[in-house]
């Protein structure tokens, strides 16, 4: 008898002794501040930790603030269940979720603060670039990267195969390579970063050059019907299971392993360049539509769940102020007029040239289109993606498929 | 191995308890109760504060909105269960599920049941082809279907394998049936093995003496194998039935990691779809009324098995 | 005549062992190439035509798994938590099994089935509930919705139910004789029922502990900190910071969990099979 109370209290006691140690409360008269983000890239976060000891020097009353890393793949579910749950961080950054966090009225509104912050610049933002994160003129987050798409290029399998990329490569260009390489060497001809065949949203890098739109400006109509959206998808039917420019559905190809000719990806995306193969940047290639060009957007604001709302915007425009955001711009496309320049750009990039950067950063963000955005993205997504499956097959019939894709999503947009 | 008889056995308890019965007093059997009460209290209540008490709560929220960036509660009454009548993607979800689960546990089974029979004899290396079969148990399910996933790919190891003897396999996870077939192979795979050593167990059970009567009076090995040995290791079939369907009615893992439901609405089967509502769209009331229309499935199909047991396990108190 | 039974003989154990062989790949050869792929370079693990072994093996996948996450520090976590969660099923499910099966007390019955409700009842009803009690009392984030739910709720219940069927299957006689040799109810469970239950009590441990090891969808939802994560969880983390897969490390992340079990598994099969085998599971 004796013994088993004894296990049982070890049995406790190890669990809590265990346990112990995760949560920590901090003295309420501590401002501590959480901001979440994706990156677990150690030099960011390095470059965050010093900015942030250069407020705490100057504002005592904070004790700390901490850059907790969410992994990209679930950031919006891990950021939801922690609002759901009571944990919110007290800044975040923002992607598609914002639409949802602005229409749930959960942001602190960031005009007047910054506006009234002194040097700060609030006329020096480009109005490009906080559109998206703007709700009946006041913005709620602050587009920290702009990153356009670019158009990148393996020249290594180009010259295996024989193909010269003409001067302003038009899709059918780009197509049409892509299929030679692919003839000639097995590796993939043109890959859209990050669709697979499932991240739909990635192919407005495609269908904008064709003037196709997903949704109108309010977000109100579904935009998969119209014949401009018709001619895209059917361009990129063609391309993967006719030319077989671009590889099909449950097919691997990575092209910053060597493994695509061409590929549509983020000018931040750079890093992943190893240097095992000789490559370029370009801007997008043309559509019928003419030139155009894509940013994929992200943003940081301030929840209005934290108990220290005022302080957390006053880091905010700390973070974000001139010189910060200069420092922050070797990382993330900036949103300031001033720092956009090939060459400050480049100060701090090895992988491009001051040319390139101008001619696929700095030249394509006061005209961008954003990558579709809406509220209830993940059930948008999801439902598109659905019955955009039947799609993926060589005889599909993708008007029809098209127009499934607007009755499913009609009843969220109409929301 | 033991042997023991093949019928649920009350019958011990019941006999020693009518001899014991009447040498105890009152109070011993109060103090007995009373130890009864202490003994499954941890159990009961454990049961009570993680499964009851939240399917009631589960029931409240199936009548709410719920707003989770704001927090706020909206009372809608039936509105969640009409939209469940109303839902397009019901019906998709719903035929999956049919499909997966009765796919898993008839292959499960027939499976579960041939290995045992098969490795139910003594020959060299028996042992190491009952681990084998047996070692999928043993890796956890995310692992397991990561690698299945990378050997499924359209240029991955199956069809590399198939290409060697000149068989041009399918893109099995873009196409509906393929990949239908995939989550139920790979999901039936990992998991037999438990089913074939509960059989072996069952059969090893089996008095030897029966069989070799049986052979005496010239029965054909088929006619033994349903004569004999399926009345007999029936209960067994009946609880692999149970645990198989109550398993392939929750396998949530193996769905995330290798389809995400897909292709189309192919392979989303009910759990996975309770998950994309609540934890994906943030719809807590509606995915908690999906959530009790699941449980409602295994309710019934286990008390309808239980009723069937009557007809078809032979040996059953 | 008699040679060709022979034969004929020898012929039908070829065909078993080679149906056997046949069956035994889909069972084996994932795991072998998980092991294998795991010591490839990343531009390999896709090459056409797959060969098993790679032309240059390297184990920096190993390292990277630990250095991208604290992955030891996760193995720890799923080690300790299963085992916790092991002890505790083993006492619950003794005791609840043993007064099920061998004590006759008012509402016995009835609590029975309501306890059998526990393994019919899918996670996922009860998982949001269940994240807003744990939320209230302020255990989100920490390991204590996984040891409890898993300590007493499913895997405990069919603990329980084992150690009833193998109790009830148990000759009483021993029991009997300790009784009148005065020990109590409680006793005659630690001293008689507890060492007989020795083979149940093993396979309910093996398959509680797997049940803890193999917890996905509950350490998805309660931990958001990656020291916190549980095995399966940090698997499906090795993405590169734009969510891009980093296949070798999810592979040799992989390995490092499923070996280990395989090996205590391959050293322990005898008895495993042996105690599922005694258990009230079979007919």
């Amino acid at each position: 008898m004796r013994t088993a109370r004894k296990l049982v209290s070890a049995l406790a006691l190890g669990t809590v002794a265990l346990a112990a140690g995760c949560g920590g409360q901090s003295d309420p008269d501590d401002v501590a501040l959480r901001m979440s983000v994706w990156t677990s890239n150690e030099d960011q976060l390095a470059l965050f930790n010093t900015i942030a000891d250069a407020y705490k020097a100057t504002h005592p009353e904070i004790t700390s603030i901490t850059f907790e890393s969410l992994p990209f793949a679930e950031y919006n579910t891990t950021l939801t269940t922690q609002i759901a749950g009571g944990n919110a961080p007290d800044l975040a950054w923002m992607g598609d979720l914002s639409a949802d966090l602005i229409d749930a009225g959960a942001l602190v509104p960031l005009t007047e603060p910054l506006k009234a912050t002194a040097d700060w610049g609030y006329d020096d933002l480009l109005p490009s670039a906080t559109a998206e994160f703007s709700h009946d003129g006041n913005l709620y987050a602050y587009p920290f990267s702009n990153s356009p798409f670019a158009l990148y290029v393996n020249t290594d399998l180009l010259d295996d195969a024989g193909q010269k990329l003409p001067a302003q490569p038009t899709w059918d260009d780009i197509s049409s390579i892509g299929a030679a390489v692919h003839a000639k060497t097995g590796k993939g001809g043109f890959v859209i970063n990050d669709f697979a065949y499932s991240s739909w949203n990635t192919l407005a890098t495609v269908w904008t050059g064709f003037g196709a739109s997903a949704w109108n400006a309010d977000g109100t109509q579904c935009g998969f019907t119209s014949p401009e959206m018709t001619a895209a998808f059917e361009f990129i039917h063609r391309a993967a299971f006719v030319d077989e420019s671009m590889p099909g559905p449950g097919i691997t190809a990575d092209f910053f392993a060597g493994d695509a000719a061409f590929a549509v990806a983020q000018v931040s995306r750079a890093g992943l360049l190893d240097g095992s193969f000789a490559y370029d940047v370009q801007p997008l290639p043309q559509g019928p539509a003419g030139t155009y060009s894509v940013i994929g957007q992200a943003g940081m604001g301030v929840l209005k769940s934290s108990d220290h709302t005022e302080a957390a915007t006053g880091f905010l425009a700390f973070l974000t102020n001139p010189e910060n955001a200069a420092k922050l711009a070797q990382y993330f496309p900036p949103p300031r007029t001033s720092l956009l320049s090939g060459d400050a750009l480049a100060a701090n990039n090895t992988k491009f040239s001051p040319e390139q950067l101008q001619a696929v950063v700095v030249d394509q963000i006061a005209d961008a289109v954003t990558l579709p955005n809406h509220t209830s993205p993940a059930e948008i997504a999801q439902k598109a993606k659905t019955e955009l499956d039947a799609m993926w097959n060589p005889d599909a019939d993708v008007p029809a498929v098209l127009t499934s894709v607007c009755a499913a999503i009609d009843p969220l947009l109409a929301e | 191995m033991t042997h023991t008889r093949p019928s649920v056995r009350e019958a011990p308890t019941g006999a020693s308890r009518g001899r014991a019965a009447p040498r105890r007093s009152r109070t011993s059997r109060r103090t007995d109760a009373l130890a009864g009460y202490l003994f499954v209290a941890p159990q009961v209540l454990g049961v009570l504060v993680f499964v009851i008490v939240p399917v009631g709560l589960a029931m409240w929220y199936s009548l709410n909105e719920w707003n989770v960036f704001t927090g706020d509660l909206d009372f809608v009454g039936g509105d969640n269960y009409t939209a469940a009548l109303n839902d397009p993607q019901l019906p998709g979800v719903l035929g999956a599920t049919a499909l997966f689960s009765g796919g898993v546990v008839v292959f499960n089974i027939a499976l579960g049941l041939a290995l045992a029979v098969m490795l139910n004899r003594r020959f060299r290396g028996v042992a190491l082809f009952r681990t084998l079969f047996f070692s999928p148990v043993v890796v956890s399910v995310v692992a397991w279907t990561l690698v299945w996933g990378f050997l499924l790919q359209d240029n991955g190891g199956v069809n590399g394998v198939l290409a060697m003897v000149g068989i041009d396999g399918p893109n099995w996870l873009q196409n509906g049936p393929t990949a239908m077939a995939s989550v139920t192979f790979t999901q039936v795979v990992r998991s037999v093995g438990i089913n074939m050593v509960l059989f072996l167990a069952a059969l090893q059970g089996v008095p030897k003496e029966l069989y070799e009567a049986a052979r005496v009076d010239g029965a054909s090995s088929r006619r033994i194998f349903t004569g004999i040995t399926l009345p007999l290791i029936s209960p067994t079939l009946l609880l692999t039935a149970i645990i198989t369907i109550v398993g392939a009615l929750q396998s949530f893992a193996q769905i995330a990691v290798l389809t995400g439901g897909g292709p189309g609405l192919s392979t989303t089967v009910l759990v996975f779809y309770v998950f994309q509502q609540t934890f994906g769209f943030n719809d807590i009331g509606y995915g908690s009324t999906l959530a009790l229309m699941l449980l409602t499935f295994v309710m019934l199909l286990t008390v309808v098995q239980w009723q069937l047991r009557r007809k078809w396990v032979t040996y059953e108190d | 005549m008699r040679t060709e039974h022979r034969t004929r003989r020898v012929l039908r154990r070829i065909a078993l062992y080679v149906s056997l062989t046949v069956m035994a790949l889909p069972f084996v050869v994932p795991t072998l190439w998980m092991v294998a792929s795991s010591f490839k370079p990343l531009n390999e693990i896709f090459a056409s035509p797959p060969s098993l072994f790679s032309a240059s093996p390297t184990t920096a996948a190993y390292a990277e798994a630990f250095d991208f996450q604290p992955f030891a520090r996760q193995y720890f976590n799923s080690v300790y938590i299963a085992l916790v969660v092991t002890a505790t099923v083993l006492l619950v499910s003794a005791l609840a099994g043993y007064a099920f099966a061998r004590i006759r007390f008012p509402g016995r019955n009835p609590l029975f089935i309501t306890v059998l409700v526990g393994l019919l009842v899918p996670s996922e009803v009860t998982i949001v509930p269940l994240f807003q009690m744990f939320k209230l009392a302020g255990m989100v984030d920490t390991h204590w919705p996984l040891i409890l739910v898993t300590a007493f709720a499913a895997p405990c219940v069919l603990a329980t139910f084992v150690m009833r069927q193998f109790f009830i299957a148990l000759p009483v006689e021993l029991e009997e004789a300790a009784r009148l040799d005065g020990l109590g109810r409680f006793g005659t469970w630690w001293r008689i029922a507890v060492p007989l239950a020795k083979p149940a009590l093993s396979a309910v441990a093996i398959l509680t502990f797997l049940a803890s090891w193999n917890l996905y969808l509950e350490p998805t939802v309660y931990l958001t900190s990656p020291e916190l994560f549980t095995l399966p969880q940090a698997l499906t983390r090795f993405t590169d910071a734009y969510g891009g897969e980093m296949w070798n490390t999810q592979l040799a992340a992989a390995t490092m969990t499923v070996v280990p079990v395989v090996v205590v598994f391959l050293v322990a099969q005898r008895q495993f099979v042996e105690s599922l085998a005694h258990t009230g599971l079979k007919g």
